[in-house]
């Protein structure tokens, strides 16, 4: 299907000057602001903790400034019609992540306070240093895609390619052994550690996996949802049909027990059965998905120890059993609520809290830091400006062109709001706790990576969705040449 | 292709319900929850914040500081120090860097009472905490001033010291405690124990020291860390005699000191047994009958406990209700902690009259000692005891001050008088068990009193009991005193209430 041969109704009457809809200028705007909140966070920091150097703090501002900058010049001239909130969410998000990041890394060194006179044992001094260079890679990648993929369709025809290397990527932390894969203090195994340097690659995989199931839909789309089985009074898929989904599903399983990865499974179960529901515009992919999420999680919480005491220590935090016995199995996540109760409303302040009571406060919890020194108020702020990314992601599936587009868009977007559901509502007990990473805040470069390059490709195909129609050439008539790039 | 559309705007609308969860769930967790688990196990927020602030001052109600918080370069920017030392240990406590959480013994005393206020968190500071953040100032404690006068205690423990140190009793450290109450109010003007501790080994910063200074005192026997001034109690032997004849008056207002009751030696009780005078001495002339006011200074035993099985157990147990016996929850004292003192009503006479002369299974602690006599002393009505004073805020400011409060009138204030008539012939007459001491050591000033001479079961070491107030015909100050296998009342406790009597009744200008 051509999607350029007639201006889409939808985009609205485009006005003849196309200027304004570009949005630069309020992007630059916004942008400057977002780095005015991550300066004063900063400030803030150095102001409230002992033996700060403000010209550490500049030197991290202005690296800061610059790559944000960059991204937002790289915008300018590779993808101006983007939608303009994308890059100063983004900006806000990942500046305040590098704040917390060195407010943490400050606990018990100079002589601020933390649990025991020490520094927090799993945060080594460089953190906040790795954490720049990271947003600097992050950012790099993402003016690499813009420059380098001038339409996102490009991606479209390696289905399987794609497909086999993020099911690979996210597959391979399981078949190293532990002491490459496994992360400290937890049971999880999700990365490749070798020599000191580390990435989870299955962060890279759900966005090779996400283009490879758009690809795979936009072929395969129609024959799922016109082709439908009545069993007794459902219409359901044709049993061969389920296929994709069953391997999707094993794969999701195989995550849970052989990395104890409860977290990631769900995201990428949520994806998978967010673009089908999309694609085929069935709920009944929708209810079969999540029944066999639900099926598998509760198989997973019989054959997984792991994963029954996430479910144990979620119904019962404070038993005994779970708090002060054994191994303690809930003193993180209890460590977290009580940090975040230690906010309140108004929260302590930047450097005011003790977050570093909760252990890996830096990675799982970090939202739990964010509640202890910037409150509810804070939090609240924080989950609306992922919030508002999720929905600008989604509108710009709305507009977008293309099916490829339209489900890669929602698909990354869903995804984003259900990786935010998982940390968060783990973190504050709504559901289990599961250590996913927090987008944008946690510590973790190839978290940050992704993120930047999912911002990327929502830049990219926001770009093309709100590009208006190419101008006609001539004007006689009901015949019209159009420029076709 | 647009077909898409529809789907992507309930995946929109699903999206939405996500973050709407969410800022519901944060909102109920940071909002509504909070507070509740502010206090959880494990939570050591609380206390760390409240180690970075100041702690506020324990006085002393004539302003000796008696605990206060230094600026120290540990792990805690303030360490806390008691300048009162083991004297004043029952009353201060101990207070450490740790929540009850993290160590069950972290803190005793006023400190434990009173944490809330002396470390800036009470809910009565709250609004000063906010406009002492608006103004940028560090929140500080409060200050708690007990009623403590530090003559008193001073010489209270002074006194107890050298009639203890050294001293054993079955083998073991031999213990004793005083207390000294204002009559009118029930405030203690001192508390003090023996064996005591030095709360300073205590406010440490580590929980291993902690812990082996805590299990070394608590496994020395008897422990320091008991506060036998109110936890410990001992038989008050004859010093009961006020609780009995006072249920006797009270059974018909005919009765006066002056009526002759039998008094022989000895007595047969109902079970065939027989009960004696101390020593085996007769008791007034060695006439059939005597006083009661002459047999009550003289201290004989066989007058009460003939009294003690006319009246029966229970009267005798009502009456010693209302004087604080048997009555926990009525001395619930912020800062104290207060064992039962212990009448039981038998049903056989032969035990009553043992326990009507303050034997057998009659106990009580220095505390109850002293509200009998401040009872007496208050023409009848029973004060509540309490130990703070007030707390002041930082800016000098009261946010809590106790107000007197009655707790029962156990006598009209005729008996009282008849108490009061009875306990000054104990110091003033000849024949009184305190006339001896009153006569070498006292000046001017007129002691009401009582002794005791408990036995215990160690024969030559009796336990030593005196209750008294003074001045006798103004009372200022109320004492009990219990010194574990001293001897006779009158020459092992009564010098020690005298003392403390003196030292306090000095502050007030009185000689």
């Amino acid at each position: 299907m051509s999607s350029m041969t007639m201006p889409t109704p939808a985009v609205g009457s485009t006005p003849p000057d196309e200027a304004p809809t570009r949005r630069r200028s309020t992007e630059m705007w916004m942008m400057l602001f977002a780095c005015g909140i991550v300066a004063f966070a900063f400030i803030n920091v150095a102001a409230s903790l002992k033996d700060q150097h403000l010209s550490t703090i500049a030197e991290y501002m202005i690296i800061f400034l610059v790559i944000v900058f960059g991204a937002h010049l790289a915008v300018r001239r590779w993808a101006p019609y983007a939608d303009p909130l994308l890059l100063p969410i983004a900006t806000v998000l990942n500046g305040l992540g590098i704040v917390m990041i060195y407010r943490l890394n400050q606990a018990g060194r100079d002589g601020n306070p933390s649990a025991n006179g020490l520094p927090i044992g799993t945060l080594s001094a460089s953190a906040t240093v790795s954490q720049i260079i990271y947003s600097v890679l992050g950012v790099i990648l993402l003016v690499l895609f813009l420059a380098f993929i001038k339409d996102i369709k490009v991606l479209q025809p390696f289905t399987y390619v794609f497909g086999l290397a993020g099911i690979v990527l996210i597959g391979l932390p399981a078949l190293l052994p532990s002491s490459i894969s496994g992360v400290a203090g937890t049971t999880a195994k999700i990365q490749v550690s070798i020599g000191g340097f580390s990435i989870q690659p299955e962060e890279f995989g759900k966005l090779l996996l996400a283009a490879s199931f758009a690809s795979y839909l936009v072929t395969n789309g129609k024959k799922l949802s016109l082709l439908t089985e009545k069993w007794w009074i459902f219409s359901l898929p044709r049993r061969r049909d389920l296929a994709p989904i069953a391997v999707i599903w094993s794969v999701s399983m195989l995550l849970l027990i052989f990395e104890s990865d409860i977290g990631t499974s769900a995201v990428f179960m949520g994806l998978f059965v967010a673009m089908l529901y999309v694609a085929t515009g069935r709920r009944s992919w929708a209810v079969i998905g999540f029944l066999m999420f639900i099926l598998g999680a509760f198989l997973a919480a019989e054959l997984v120890p792991h994963v029954m005491e996430r479910f144990t220590v979620w119904l019962n935090p404070f038993s005994n059993a779970n708090l002060l016995d054994g191994n303690q199995p809930s003193y993180q996540p209890v460590q977290g609520l009580y940090g975040m109760a230690n906010g309140g409303l108004l929260g302590k302040g930047l450097g005011g809290g003790q977050p570093f009571w909760t252990p890996l406060v830096q990675s799982d919890e970090i939202f739990t830091s964010f509640g202890e020194e910037l409150g509810l108020t804070g939090v609240m702020a924080i989950l609306l400006l992922y919030g508002l990314l999720v929905q600008r992601g989604l509108r710009t599936a709305m507009l977008a062109k293309d099916d490829f587009s339209k489900l890669l868009a929602s698909g990354l977007s869903f995804m984003f709001a259900l990786q935010v559901f998982v940390i968060v509502g783990g973190v504050t007990n709504l559901i289990p706790f599961t250590g996913i990473t927090t987008p944008f805040l946690s510590q973790g470069g190839s978290s940050l990576v992704a993120t930047w390059l999912l911002v990327g490709a929502l830049a990219r195909i926001s770009d093309s969705a709100r590009r208006p129609a190419p101008k006609p050439i001539q004007d006689e008539g009901m015949t019209q040449v159009v420029s076709l790039r | 292709m647009t077909g898409m559309n529809r789907p992507i705007k309930r995946i929109a609308l699903a999206a939405l319900v996500l973050f709407v969860v969410l800022l519901l769930d944060v909102n109920y967790l940071q909002a509504v929850q909070a507070p509740s688990l502010a206090n959880k196990p494990l939570n050591d927020r609380t206390e760390y914040e409240q180690n970075q602030v100041q702690r506020g001052n324990i006085v002393t109600a004539d302003g000796v500081t008696i605990a206060t918080s230094k600026p120290s370069k540990g792990l805690f920017p303030y360490q806390r120090v008691y300048p009162g030392g083991a004297a004043y240990a029952p009353v201060t406590g101990y207070d450490t860097v740790f929540s009850q959480a993290q160590a069950p013994n972290y803190a005793t005393g006023v400190e434990r009472a009173e944490n809330d206020l002396l470390t800036g968190t009470g809910s009565q500071l709250a609004f000063r905490n906010f406009i002492d953040t608006l103004t940028n100032k560090a929140q500080q404690g409060a200050t708690v001033q007990t009623t403590i006068n530090s003559k008193a205690q001073t010489a209270a423990y002074q006194q107890l010291q050298a009639t203890l140190q050294g001293k054993t009793f079955n083998g073991k450290q031999a213990v004793g405690g005083v207390v000294a109450l204002n009559p009118s109010t029930g405030a203690i003007l001192a508390m003090a124990s023996y064996p005591s501790y030095n709360p300073n080994e205590l406010a440490v910063q580590n929980t291993t020291t902690l812990n082996n200074v805590d299990n070394e005192l608590n496994n020395e026997d008897p422990s320091p860390l008991l506060n036998n001034a109110t936890q410990t109690t001992l038989p008050p032997g004859s010093t009961f005699k006020i609780v009995t004849t006072s249920t006797w008056y009270d059974q018909d207002s005919a009765r006066n000191p002056e009526i002759a009751v039998a008094s022989p030696q000895p007595l047969t009780l109902p079970n065939g047994n027989t009960l004696s005078n101390d020593a085996g001495e007769t008791c007034g002339t060695g006439a059939p009958t005597t006083p009661v006011i002459y047999a009550f200074a003289q201290s004989c035993n066989t007058p009460f406990a003939e009294l003690g099985v006319q009246l029966g157990g229970s009267k005798i147990k009502s009456m010693a209700t209302q004087y604080g016996f048997n009555n926990s929850s009525a001395l619930n004292i912020p800062g104290v902690t207060v064992a039962p003192s212990n009448f039981t009503a038998q049903s056989d006479p032969s035990f009553t009259a043992y326990d009507a002369i303050g034997q057998e299974d009659t106990t009580e602690t220095p505390l109850q000692e002293a509200m009998v006599a401040a009872t007496v002393a208050n023409n009848g009505v029973l004060m509540k005891p309490y130990l703070v004073q007030q707390v002041t805020a930082s800016d000098l400011s009261v946010v809590d001050q106790t107000q007197p409060q009655e707790l029962s009138q156990p006598i009209s204030s005729t008996i009282a008088g008849y108490e009061k008539q009875m306990m000054i012939a104990v110091v003033q007459q000849p024949e009184g068990t305190g006339y001896a001491f009153n006569s070498n050591n006292e000046g001017g000033i007129e002691i009401a009193g009582k002794t005791g001479t408990a036995q215990n079961g160690v024969s030559a070491q009796s336990d030593a009991v005196f209750t008294a107030f003074a001045p006798a015909d103004n009372p200022k100050i109320a004492v009990g005193v219990m010194i574990e296998g001293g001897g006779y009342g009158a020459a092992a406790a009564a010098p020690v209430a005298v003392a403390v009597i003196k030292a306090y009744l000095a502050t007030l200008g009185i000689q």
